[in-house]
C-alpha cells in the first residue's frame, strides 16, 4: 500500500498547466481519523455537560417574545409573567439589532402549550402591568407535546429514507467499482458530515429547530455530490487503467486529478454562504446567521471527509477484501 | 460533429438578459387604475409568514371527539368562509384526515398595523352558527333584517346532515338534508305555510346568506333536497357549509405560531443583498480562473437566476406564486452552488483536455461529454432529496405528499412549510443545472470557439504561448 509518485507520471501524462498535486491522502488516513474522532469527542462532551436543547418544535411548549420601551429588569418581567399565567417561566432579554428594539424571550415549559386565550389574557395582563412601556407581542409559538415527537420522528425518518435510497441510486451507478461498498462508504462519509453539524449546533448550544433538519437534508446532497464526483473519477481511470494500478493508486490518482474541481466549487459554494453568514452577524438577523453557520461546517466537513475519509476507507476496505481473497486462494 | 452555428451565442444569451429582466422586474400595463400584470416581477413573490409575518395554526377537534371526513371537509370549510370575512385571501388551508387536523397559514395584512393575530384565530375555531330562516330580507350590509331577522325557522343543532348528490333524471346535482327530531316541527309547520305563499327560506351561516331555495311543498318527513343549478363544485361546496354550521364540535387551536412582520422583512432584505453580492464576486471569480468559459458560465448563472426566481413568482400574469420562505431562499443558493459545480466540473476537464494538446473543437466536446456523468450522478442525488423534502413536508394533497403517503401516514401533516419551500427551490435549481448549466452552456461555448479570434488555447485555461 503505497503510493508511487513516478509509477502514476509514467502511467498517467499530465499535462503542463493541469494542476494534480500527487499528494497521498491514504497515508495519512490515521491522523484524519485522530482529527474527526476529536471533534466528534469534542461534541459528545458538549452534548454532556451542556445539554442539548431540542426547540419546543420537538418537545411542544410556548414560546412568545414581546418588545417594549423604557427599562422593566428580567426578573421583574419574569415574576410578572409567572404571577398572570400561573406557569413557570424563563425569561431572557435581548435587543434586536435590525430594528432596536428591546425584547423579552419567555419560555414556557413543555408541557405547556398555551392555548389562544391563556396567551391573549397574559398579553392584556402585561400591557396593564407595564403601562408605560408599550409591551407588545412580537411573536408566539406554541406547540403540543405530542405533535412536536410526531415532527421529529418525521424528519428523522425523511432523513433515513433520504440516506438509503442514496445509497441504492450509487450502487447501482457505480457497479463498475463495487457498487455497494462505494454507497456504504459515501454513507458513512455523510453520516460524519451529519455528526458535524451536529457537533455546531452542540458546541454553540443552539437548539436543535426545523432548520437542523433542513440544514442535514442540504448537507446529504452536497457532500453525496461531492463524494460521486471523485467515484465518477474513479470510474473513469478504472476504465482506463484498471488493472495497472492498486486500489490506492486508483483512488489517489482520482481524488488528486479532481482536486482543482474541489477547490474552485468549494470556495464558491462556502465562500457565498461565508458572506450571508457575515452580512446576517454583521445585521443581526440571527435566524440566518444560525442556518448558515451550521451549513458552512458542513460543506466544509462535507469536501474534507470525502478526500480525507471516504476515499482512503475505501481502499483500506478494498484491500482487505484482496487480502481475504488471497488467504482463500491459497488454504 | 454537429457545429453549433456562431449567432447561437448571442441569442441564447440575448435571450437570457431579457428573461432576468423581465423575471427581476416584471412587465405590466397600467390603464388609469386597473393594472394588468403580463409577466411577474420579483416583487410579485409571495413571501412565507416567517419573512413577512402571520399566523401558523393547527386546529384540531377536542379531546377524544373521532371527527369523520365530512366534519373535517365542513370544518375547512368554515375556516375558508371565515377567512374570508375576515378579509383574509391570501391562505393556506389543509386538512389531515387520519389526524384530524386542520392546518391554515395566513400572512400578516398588508399595510395592518394593529391586527390581533389571537382574536384572528380564535375567531377561526368558533363554530359557525347556522340558521334557516323565513324569507330573505337582507340590510344594507347583507345582515338578515325584518321577518328573516325575526323568524329562524330551525339552528345548527336541527340539522343531523346534508349531503351532495346528482339527480340523474334531471342531470343536476343538488343537496340532501335531513333534520333532527328536534327540529322536525318547526320545519314542517313553516314549510306547510311557505309552500303556499310560494315563500322562501334562506340558510345562513354566521351573517353570510349561503342559499335562499323557495319551498315548493310541505316537508314532514325531516328530510328535503335543495335543488337549483348547482353544478358539482357547488353542491358540494352548500353541503360542506350546512355541515360546518352542525358541527358538534368546536376547534382548538393545538399549535400555533404568530410572527411579526419586522422580524422577517429585514432578514429578507439582508438576504437578497448577500444573495447578489455573492453572485457578483461568483462571476468574478469565473471570470478570472476560466477566462472564456468563464463568461459563458455568467450567462448561464444568470440564466438560473432568473428562471429560478420566475419559478417562484409564477413569472405568468395567471400563474399563482409559490411561497417562499428564508429556507427557501437558501434552497436557491444552493441550487445555484449547484450550477456553480457544474460549470467548473466542466470548465477543468477542458483545460485538462486544452492542456492535452487536443484541438479547442475536441477540447470542448470531451469536456462535456466527461463531465455529465459526474453532473448528473450529483443533480439527480440532490433532486431524490428535494423530492422527499417536498413530499415529506409539504401539503398532504400535493402530488409528492401522495407519493410518500405510504411512508409518513403515520406522522401526519406537519407544520413545517418552510421546509417544503427549500424542497421546491432545490429541485428547480438541480433540474435548471441540466437546463443551463449543461446544456445552454455547450451550446454557447461551442457557437463562440467558431470564432477565429476566440480559438487561443489561452482562453480556455492551456499554457500561454509565446
Amino acid at each position: 500500500m503505497s503510493y508511487d509518485r513516478e509509477k502514476i507520471e509514467s502511467l498517467v501524462h499530465t499535462p503542463k498547466g493541469v494542476f494534480c498535486p500527487h499528494i497521498d491522502f491514504c497515508k495519512y488516513r490515521f491522523v484524519y481519523y485522530g482529527f474527526s474522532g476529536l471533534l466528534l469527542g469534542i461534541a459528545l462532551i458538549a452534548t454532556i455537560f451542556f445539554g442539548i436543547t431540542l426547540d419546543i418544535l420537538f418537545t411542544g411548549g410556548t414560546i412568545a417574545t414581546y418588545s417594549y420601551t423604557g427599562t422593566i429588569s428580567e426578573a421583574d418581567f419574569q415574576s410578572a409573567v409567572e404571577e398572570v399565567t400561573g406557569y413557570d417561566a424563563e425569561v431572557t432579554g435581548s435587543e434586536d439589532l435590525m430594528t432596536g428594539a428591546e425584547n423579552f424571550t419567555v419560555n414556557f415549559p413543555s408541557d405547556v402549550a398555551m392555548d389562544v386565550e391563556e396567551q391573549t389574557a397574559m398579553n392584556e395582563a402585561l400591557q396593564e402591568r407595564f403601562p408605560d412601556n408599550n409591551i407588545e407581542s412580537v411573536s408566539v409559538n406554541a406547540v403540543s407535546p405530542t405533535m412536536g415527537l410526531d415532527f421529529l420522528l418525521k424528519c428523522l425518518v425523511a432523513v433515513a429514507f433520504a440516506a438509503v435510497i442514496m445509497v441504492i441510486y450509487i450502487a447501482l451507478r457505480f457497479r463498475k467499482i463495487g457498487g455497494w461498498s462505494a454507497g456504504v462508504f459515501a454513507m458513512l462519509a455523510l453520516v460524519h458530515d451529519l455528526c458535524m453539524v451536529y457537533a455546531t449546533f452542540a458546541i454553540f448550544r443552539m437548539p436543535l429547530d426545523d432548520n437542523f433538519v433542513a440544514i442535514l437534508l442540504v448537507i446529504l446532497g452536497y457532500s453525496v455530490n461531492d463524494t460521486i464526483v471523485i467515484y465518477d473519477r474513479i470510474r473513469e481511470n478504472e476504465r482506463l487503467y484498471g488493472s495497472k494500478l492498486t486500489p490506492s493508486e486508483l483512488v489517489n490518482l482520482s481524488i488528486n486529478q479532481s482536486f482543482t474541481r474541489a477547490i474552485h466549487t468549494n470556495v464558491t459554494t462556502i465562500g457565498s454562504m461565508i458572506i450571508v453568514c457575515v452580512m446576517a452577524a454583521v445585521n443581526g438577523v440571527d435566524s440566518i446567521v444560525t442556518f448558515t453557520l451550521p451549513l458552512i461546517v458542513g460543506l466544509l466537513s462535507g469536501s474534507y471527509s470525502t478526500i480525507c475519509l471516504c476515499g482512503p476507507s475505501w481502499v483500506l476496505w478494498k484491500e482487505h477484501r484482496a487480502k481475504k481473497a488471497m488467504r482463500k486462494a491459497k488454504a | 460533429m454537429k457545429r453549433v452555428p456562431r449567432p447561437v451565442f448571442f441569442i441564447i444569451s440575448i435571450f437570457i438578459v431579457i428573461l432576468t429582466l423581465l423575471s427581476l422586474f416584471g412587465f405590466k400595463t397600467t390603464y388609469g387604475d386597473k393594472e394588468t400584470v403580463y409577466i411577474k416581477g420579483g416583487n410579485d413573490i409571495r413571501w412565507g409568514i416567517d419573512i413577512r409575518g402571520g399566523v401558523d395554526v393547527t386546529f384540531t377537534p377536542p379531546e377524544g371527539v373521532e371527527a369523520t371526513e365530512a366534519q373535517m371537509d365542513a370544518a375547512k370549510e368554515v375556516i375558508n368562509s371565515r377567512l374570508v370575512s375576515l378579509n383574509i385571501t391570501d391562505s393556506e388551508v389543509y386538512v389531515d384526515y387520519s389526524h384530524y387536523r386542520i392546518i391554515v397559514r395566513f400572512p400578516w395584512k398588508e399595510g395592518e398595523t394593529d391586527f390581533d393575530p389571537q382574536a384572528a384565530i380564535e375567531e377561526l375555531g368558533d363554530t359557525a352558527v347556522l340558521t334557516f330562516r323565513e324569507g330573505k330580507e337582507t340590510d344594507d350590509t347583507g345582515a338578515p333584517s325584518g321577518v328573516t331577522a325575526e323568524n329562524i325557522i330551525i339552528d345548527g343543532e336541527d340539522v343531523s346532515e346534508a349531503y351532495p348528490y346528482y339527480d340523474q333524471e334531471n342531470n343536476t346535482y343538488g343537496v340532501s338534508l335531513t333534520l333532527n327530531e328536534s327540529g322536525r316541527q318547526a320545519f314542517a309547520d313553516a314549510t306547510t305555510r311557505l309552500a303556499q305563499e310560494n315563500g322562501v327560506i334562506s340558510i345562513w351561516l354566521d351573517n353570510e346568506m349561503i342559499s335562499y331555495p323557495s319551498v315548493n311543498s310541505a316537508i314532514t318527513d325531516g328530510r328535503c333536497s335543495i335543488t337549483g343549478n348547482f353544478t358539482a363544485e357547488e353542491a358540494t361546496s352548500l353541503a360542506n357549509k350546512i355541515n360546518s354550521g352542525a358541527l358538534p364540535f368546536n376547534l382548538i387551536a393545538e399549535n400555533y405560531s404568530t410572527i411579526n412582520p419586522t422580524l422577517g422583512l429585514g432578514a429578507r432584505d439582508v438576504m437578497i443583498m448577500a444573495g447578489a453580492i455573492a453572485f457578483v464576486l461568483i462571476c468574478i471569480y469565473m471570470l478570472i480562473f476560466f477566462r472564456l468559459p468563464g463568461v459563458v458560465a455568467v450567462f448561464a448563472l444568470m440564466g438560473q437566476v432568473a428562471v429560478s426566481i420566475a419559478a417562484i413568482s409564477g413569472f405568468f400574469g395567471f400563474v399563482p406564486s409559490f411561497t417562499l420562505t428564508l429556507p427557501g431562499i437558501a434552497g436557491v443558493i444552493l441550487g445555484i452552488g449547484m450550477g456553480v459545480d457544474a460549470n467548473v466540473i466542466t470548465f477543468t476537464r477542458i483545460k485538462e483536455e486544452v492542456c492535452g494538446g487536443k484541438s479547442i473543437d475536441g477540447a470542448i466536446s470531451l469536456g462535456y461529454e466527461r463531465a455529465f456523468s459526474a453532473i448528473l450522478d450529483g443533480n439527480l442525488t440532490t433532486i431524490i432529496v428535494a423530492i422527499i423534502l417536498m413530499g415529506s413536508f409539504g401539503p398532504t394533497d400535493s402530488f409528492f405528499g401522495k407519493l410518500l403517503s405510504p411512508l409518513f401516514f403515520v406522522f401526519g401533516a406537519s407544520t413545517a412549510g418552510t421546509i417544503y419551500s427549500f424542497g421546491y427551490t432545490l429541485l428547480v435549481g438541480c433540474i435548471l443545472n441540466f437546463v443551463f448549466g449543461v446544456t445552454a452552456s455547450r451550446l454557447m461555448l461551442k457557437s463562440l470557439s467558431r470564432f477565429k479570434c476566440l480559438r487561443k488555447p489561452y482562453l480556455y485555461g492551456g499554457v500561454k504561448q509565446k
